[in-house]
């Protein structure tokens, strides 16, 4: 059984037919790769997959937790996303509290995890994402690259099933986007389920058990990277690799 | 005729000074928690509750102090209301302060940007969890200087409540005035009273705005 499936997921931004009869499944340790024009949807379906958005048809279940249209009362929202875990373009760090307290924060809020544990979690998490030194830094005293690692190890604290990463590398400088690669790459070999959204390519490709290509709303071709790199399968997708370079 | 000497008129004076200090710290204390539960109101999910904060905010943001006074005073009093000018005087701010510190406040939870409602979000907090730990504490930091301005605004305010007959310091300065045929040395010191009480506070919230500006 998938870890992660939705099925005839659709979504409307007013008339906009934004997400259009999505059917995606996520085995557990897969990482799953979403590509596509600007546009097409791609924020919009992951952010569906911790309610982020609300969906107009179709069901989202992650590891037992279910999402179905006119059945996502705050309790079956708070159940969701408890098991996902989700990376910001922009960080959004708590701005008012240290690196450790913001990895601190929902275990404590939301789990009632005690505080000396929840400081114990907070130093390992920081430590997995290589800022072990920073637990008592402010937000605005780190870099960008340093930022994006506390988010992300923020959201490893609650011990998500899956993690959503919303192009993670597209605000940073390009001498820091390798860093948070880097940890998302590690966090691949660990067998970390994920599944991102993101214009680096050639790491997509690397790090990437399967592809999803979106177009106008649907899944348009997806499978394995390398298969649809060396042969695409429509010429939607041909021609967006094309656009590439 | 009675004679007043410098320290009379002086002593007087301090006696409604302290009744204008008394009235805005009840009107701010008061004012405050109204607005709070205003704003919460104001900003929820429920639209009865909005509407009527919405109301609220309008209806004190949008008539003059002086009529809410009146309105309270003399409206009470054709239901057979008997209101003593100090609990007409204290309604009336509270009410006047909580509307527009429910406002203050909220434009100050809206800047709070949106990431950071999603960001706690996705960490499954709830809506009241959100606010307490993350939306709150940074409303707060911006809230704290306007506040402050504030304040000023209803220690002046007080001064309108002599209409009414509420003796604090304008209202015994006039007295006063008018029993010694010295208006202008009373009014100057009248003056220098409000100053003593607003002029801290407009540095504070000077130096607050300041401290904001260089932290972030
Ligand atoms: N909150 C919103 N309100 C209204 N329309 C929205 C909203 N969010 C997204 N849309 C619309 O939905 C469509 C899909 O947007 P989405 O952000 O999912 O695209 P995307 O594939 O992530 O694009 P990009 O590569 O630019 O990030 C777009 O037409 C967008 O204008
Ligand atoms: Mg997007």
């Amino acid at each position: 059984m998938p870890l992660v499936s939705t099925n005839r997921l659709h979504k409307f931004f007013g008339t906009n037919h934004v997400l259009r009869g999505i059917k995606l499944d996520v085995e557990e340790g897969e990482v799953v790769t979403i590509v596509g024009r600007s546009g097409s949807g791609k924020s919009t379906l992951l952010r569906t997959l911790n309610g982020l958005e609300s969906i107009d048809d179709g069901v989202i279940e992650v590891d037992g937790a279910t999402l179905e249209v006119d059945r996502a009362d705050a309790s079956a929202l708070r159940n969701l996303r408890q098991k996902v875990g989700m990376v910001f373009q922009q960080f959004n760090l708590f701005p008012h509290l240290s690196a450790g307290q913001n990895v601190m924060l929902a275990p404590q809020v939301v789990k009632r995890t005690p505080k000396k544990e929840a400081e114990e979690i907070a130093r390992r998490m920081l430590e997995r994402v290589g800022l072990a030194e920073k637990f008592d830094a402010f937000p605005d005293q780190l870099s960008g690259g340093q930022q994006q690692r506390v988010a992300i190890a923020r959201a490893l604290a609650m011990s998500p099933r899956v993690l959503l990463c919303d192009e993670i590398t597209s605000a940073l400088d390009p001498e820091l986007v390798n860093e948070v690669l880097g940890v998302v790459r590690q966090l691949a070999g660990e067998g970390m389920t994920l599944i991102m959204v993101t214009h680096e390519m050639r790491f997509a490709r690397e790090v990437s058990d399967k592809l999803v290509f979106m177009h106008e709303g649907k899944i348009h071709e997806s499978g394995h990277p390398q298969a649809m790199f060396a042969k695409p399968a429509t010429a939607e997708f041909a021609s967006f690799i094309g656009s590439l370079n | 005729m009675m004679t007043f000497s410098l320290w009379d008129i002086v002593r007087n004076l301090l006696i409604g000074g302290a009744l204008t200090l008394l009235l805005s710290l009840v009107a701010f204390a008061l004012g405050g928690a109204t607005g709070l539960l205003v704003l919460f109101a104001r900003i929820g999910k429920w639209r009865a509750p909005r509407a009527l904060a919405q109301m609220h905010i309008e209806l004190f943001q949008g008539t003059p102090l002086l009529l809410q006074l009146f309105t309270l005073f003399f409206g009470l009093s054709l239901f057979g209301l008997d209101v003593p000018a100090w609990l007409a005087a204290g309604l009336g701010l509270t009410l006047f302060t909580s509307a527009f510190l429910a406002e203050i406040w909220r434009g100050c939870v809206e800047a709070v940007p949106r990431g950071q409602w999603e960001a706690s979000a996705c960490l499954a907090m709830t809506y009241w969890e959100q606010m307490r730990h993350v939306i709150l504490p940074q409303a707060m930091r911006l809230s704290i200087a306007p506040t402050v301005g504030f304040a000023v605004q209803v220690v002046k305010g007080t001064a309108v409540t002599s209409i009414i007959g509420f003796a604090e310091l304008t209202k015994t300065g006039s007295m006063i005035a008018n029993a010694t045929f010295q208006p202008f040395l009373v009014y100057s010191l009248v003056a220098l009273g409000y100053f003593i009480l607003c002029y801290p506070l407009s540095r504070y919230a000077q130096a607050l705005e300041r401290s904001f500006h260089a932290a972030r």
